[in-house]
């Protein structure tokens, strides 16, 4: 069956629309037919993709308006003849389906998305040792692969550069929640901030859109009503 | 002009469409607390400006306006109720049956308000 790629393209300078035919088989997805294309019609089309089974979220796209990995898309269950294929928003676009993802590993990094531990004891390593249920806290949130799905339908993050985004705050509450980590008090400063939890609005659209089914917005809710008890704390402690 | 991704809704789903709505409906109450005071201020220039501006408001034309007006205020406190009850993160796993229990919920209270200012201004 012979589908259309309408694939977003943009050269630096302007942004416009090509049209490709693909001849799409069963089990064929949408990062092949972006290959298919690559190899047999126009070679300068760019995209991102690395490990083709849904691991690396180095390929996510808007395809047909809705951001999905396009690894895992196949071609034929989307029932369509017609494909639009865009780069994601609330990124950059840098050329056709690539975008800048520097901003958003930035505010990533910013939530120190790493185990703090007051004491480091290099020299004498200690297991951590956990509970099944203390890692069930955290688990899911660890699932995230960073494909910035999330980041480009938050609504929030789309009138704000600064706010941190869904995946920024699911990774600083996956290490809050996480039993072997010390360093709450260094994060909640973070995420307590100006650009952290409270800009979110609960669209909820970043679970609906996650392709690891991560729940964001049920992070950053949780994240809330931390960081509310944190701040009561701070202020009475001041007083 | 970001603030108008708010409304984009091409590839979205119902929270979305809900939290475009919440915005909007905002922007409606607001206008309409402005417009309110202003009526309610122009006692100050004399008890006939008032009293024309107030006999408007209860004809039977102005009613859509008054039943659109309704149809904001119960959306957008019955889905704030919603976000709040999310925002204590509770329920955030009935999000989906809460979400439509807010559509329900408005339809009902609103058609009910409707029906009550049908009656008072026409007089029935």
């Amino acid at each position: 069956m012979d589908v259309i790629f309408r694939v977003r393209r943009f050269d630096g300078e302007k942004s416009y629309w090509s049209d490709f035919v693909i001849p799409a088989k069963k089990g064929m997805t949408v990062l092949e037919g972006l290959y298919y294309i690559k190899e047999n019609y126009d070679g300068s089309l760019a995209f991102r993709a690395s490990c083709r089974m849904g691991i690396c979220g180095s390929c996510a796209v808007k395809i047909n308006g809705k951001p999905v990995l396009a690894c895992e898309t196949q071609i034929l269950h989307l029932n369509s003849t017609t494909i639009k294929i865009e780069p994601l928003d609330n990124f950059e676009v840098i050329k056709d389906l690539v975008t800048e993802f520097d901003g958003f590993f930035t505010k990533h990094e910013a939530v120190k998305p790493y185990l703090i531990r007051k004491e480091d004891r290099y020299s004498e390593p200690e297991e951590l040792i956990q509970k099944p249920e203390q890692l069930y806290a955290y688990y899911k949130y660890s699932l995230c692969i960073k494909c910035g799905a999330c980041y480009s339908v938050c609504p929030a993050s789309s009138s704000r550069d600064d706010y941190l985004g869904p995946a920024a705050m699911t990774a600083a509450y996956r290490f809050i929640a996480d039993s072997r980590d010390e360093g709450d008090g260094e994060r909640m400063q973070i995420v307590c901030g100006d650009c952290g939890v409270w800009r979110c609005h609960f669209a909820a659209e970043c679970s609906e859109v996650c392709p690891k089914k991560v729940e964001p917005a049920k992070a950053v809710q949780k994240l809330r009503f931390r960081s509310a008890i944190y701040m009561l704390e701070k202020f009475f402690i001041r007083w | 002009m970001r603030w108008l991704k708010w409304f984009e809704f091409r590839g979205k789903s119902l929270f979305h469409i809900s939290y475009s709505l919440h915005r909007l409906t905002g922007i409606v109450l607001v206008i309409y607390l402005v417009m309110h005071l202003s009526y309610l201020t122009s006692i100050r220039i004399g008890r006939e400006v008032y009293e024309y501006f107030t006999s408007t408001t209860l004809t039977p034309a102005f009613l859509i306006f008054d039943i659109l007006l309704v149809l904001a205020g119960v959306y957008h406190g019955v889905n704030g109720l919603r976000l709040i009850l999310h925002e204590f993160g509770l329920g955030y796993e009935l999000r989906r049956p809460l979400l439509y229990l807010c559509y329900l919920l408005t339809l009902v209270l609103w058609l009910y308000a409707s029906y009550q200012m049908y009656l008072f201004v026409m007089g029935v």
